[in-house]
């Protein structure tokens, strides 16, 4: 390969990677909002909380794997805690009521992270078999990122078939379409309703130790990467994980071929793509007319 | 409470507000103009918000499109007096909230979020990137402040005079209250809440719902433009993160939730809770956040419908306690 196609693939593949993070994110996001109608503000907090879970695993345990594994699952159980403490009271009074409170609880994670970690950028270390380059046809690619491509496919097949081939799956498809008639049916929603908060914050999670490594982590990590994968939520339609799948990806190349060449204004490309999208459809690309 | 008893409430209060630069000097004058500027910001919100419940997540858009429209007409018109320049950041804020009137007027609920989510991030974005324009990063700042002038009356200094702006500024933003007040008890403004409340109905009864939104929503939108080019005149600055950024759209969300979105006076409180938190938290701790978070949490765990919804339970409870408990079960 000549250097300039070279250049050009491996800029794609690096979009790829990024939006395949974000996809990670805003899955978690969708899946919430999908089935219990919270648009939970502080989702990137979880995010960027288990990137530092990941940094403090690796600074005890001094393995990534371990921090691949765990640092998600407390994430999950910190989600988990919140929206039993403090999301279920609040059902009667509405989604307004929801969104300050997951602001709120955003706030609040953010003064916890400055005050156990403090305000400086923590590196994250790969384990050495992630790291260096690999050489396909004179393309030098770090592995690292072929590796959160790989993670995202595999977390990205997992969660179809849990919820498609399981009977859990058809239990959370239903009740995204008919909370009440499930309920009616005997089954236990609220105790439903906090598995799926678990699952999308530890989707969260998963992002945020894949990203550590990459970007490092610092306590401004939930606002610059979180507002991204909002954004991708919210073009790609509420409630559709196909259409958070492809706005994902095309803000990831977007964002990768925008500041190659338009560095100045690649991130108005993506905000330009979303009033655009929203414009035309404003329940976003795949997504269905509020009842 | 009759007539005179509000009357003289009514007065009172204006001699506080007269005389407050001299009890309280130049730091506390200027704490109040933030106050005053973004309690004008809430209840303009609040009018889309709380009296059509139609919640704006870039409502800084016109805070900020009033502030630049300002600031570039002072930079670059020559001789421009103070008021013409305070009208057209109004006008800029108007013309914004018209052009986007036709896309947002046929949706509700999260597509309207979520569609001001993103108009708001693209003029925040453009706003950071277009330099030439802008400034970018470091917005614009240092744009001539007229005096104030009645040509061949008076002219009384701006620039450099907190005492005499704090005036200036008492007298739009009142100005600004008394017409959004006005406005919410016109015939009119009564439609806006059958427009929350059953929208079908309004239609039904010979209202035309999309026009009707399009008015109450150009009308919030030049309001926040108001207050947004009082803010930029009075920091002498308007600049992406301080006048468009999503905080600043998020803070009169959060100051009318605190107060109670259901009331005119609701987001006023709020402003003025979250001023007073902000002005001790800063003298004790750096952890503004974590204190702001926690209050947040906390008003909505306790008193979900603000602190005037909050007042009025407590008062039915305390009037006939009957009442109140049928209340409770009705919103619940």
């Amino acid at each position: 390969m000549d250097p300039t196609t070279s250049m050009y693939v491996a800029q794609g593949i690096h979009g790829i990677a990024y939006g395949m993070i974000l996809f990670l994110i805003a899955s978690g996001l969708n899946i919430i909002f999908g089935m219990m109608g919270i648009l939970n503000m502080a989702h990137a907090s979880f995010f960027m909380l288990a990137g530092y879970f990941c940094y403090q695993v690796i600074a005890i345990t001094g393995s990534f794997w371990a921090a691949l594994f765990l640092a998600p699952v407390f994430g999950a159980g910190a989600g988990i805690l919140m929206e039993r403490i403090f999301l279920r009271k609040l059902h009667a009074f509405g989604h307004l009521g929801e969104l300050i409170l997951t602001v709120g609880i955003g706030q609040v994670i953010l003064a916890f992270v400055k005050i156990f970690w403090g305000t400086e950028s923590l590196p994250v270390q790969v384990p050495p078999i992630l790291e260096g380059m690999v050489n396909f046809g004179g393309l030098e690619y770090p592995i690292y990122r072929l590796f959160v491509i790989g993670l995202a496919l595999v977390v990205l097949v997992f969660m179809s078939l849990l919820l498609y081939k399981t009977r859990l799956g058809k239990i959370v498809r239903a009740a995204v379409s008919d909370r009440d008639m499930v309920n009616a049916l005997g089954i236990n929603i609220p105790v439903v309703f906090m598995f799926v908060f678990g699952i999308g914050t530890w989707l969260a999670g998963v992002a945020g130790v894949a990203i550590a490594p990459i970007l490092t982590v610092f306590p401004g990590l939930a606002d610059q990467v979180g507002m991204d994968a909002f954004i991708v939520v919210v073009t790609g339609g509420f409630g559709s994980l196909a259409g958070s799948f492809i706005v994902a990806i095309i803000f990831g190349l977007l964002s990768s071929y925008g500041v190659q060449f338009l560095s100045q204004l690649a991130p108005v490309l993506m905000v330009a793509f979303m009033a655009i999208v929203l414009a035309i459809r404003p329940n976003g690309l795949m997504g269905v007319e509020e009842k | 409470m009759n007539k005179t008893t509000k009357t003289i409430l009514w007065l009172v209060l204006l001699v506080i507000l007269v005389f407050y630069p001299k009890i309280f000097g130049v730091y506390y004058t200027n704490v109040f103009v933030t106050f005053a500027v973004f309690a004008v910001y809430a209840v303009a919100l609040n009018v889309l918000l709380g009296f059509t419940g139609l919640l704006s997540f870039g409502h800084a858009m016109f805070f900020g499109a009033g502030g630049y429209g300002t600031a570039l007409a002072l930079k670059h018109i020559e001789g421009l007096a103070l008021l013409p320049a305070i009208g057209i950041g109004f006008l800029s804020a108007t013309v914004l909230a018209m052009i986007l009137c036709p896309l947002v007027v046929r949706v509700s609920g999260t597509a309207f979020a979520m569609m001001h989510l993103a108009f708001g991030q693209l003029l925040y974005v453009l706003a950071l990137k277009l330099r030439g324009i802008t400034g970018g990063e470091d917005g614009i700042g240092n744009f001539p402040i007229p005096p104030f002038s009645i040509p061949g009356l008076i002219s009384i200094p701006m620039k450099g005079a907190p005492e005499n702006f704090y005036y200036l500024a008492m007298v739009i933003l009142g100005v600004s209250l008394w017409l959004m007040w006005f406005f919410t008890k016109t015939p009119f403004g009564q439609i806006q809440v059958g427009l929350r409340d059953n929208a079908k109905r309004i239609d039904y009864l010979g209202y035309k719902v999309p026009q009707s939104k399009a008015v109450i929503y150009v009308i919030s939108g030049a309001f926040a433009g108001v207050a947004g080019s009082v803010y930029g005149l009075f920091h002498n600055l308007v600049s992406a993160d301080g006048s468009l950024g999503i905080l600043v759209s998020f803070a009169p969300i959060t100051a009318a939730m605190i107060g109670g979105i259901g009331s005119f006076f609701g987001p006023i409180l709020g402003t003025a809770v979250f001023q007073i938190i902000e002005e001790v938290t800063i003298r004790f701790t750096d952890r503004v956040e974590l204190v702001m978070g926690v209050i947040l949490i906390m008003v909505i765990m306790f008193a979900p419908r603000g602190i005037v919804g909050f007042i009025t339970t407590m008062k039915q409870r305390w009037q006939s306690p009957s009442a109140a408990g049928a209340k409770k079960e009705k919103t619940s």
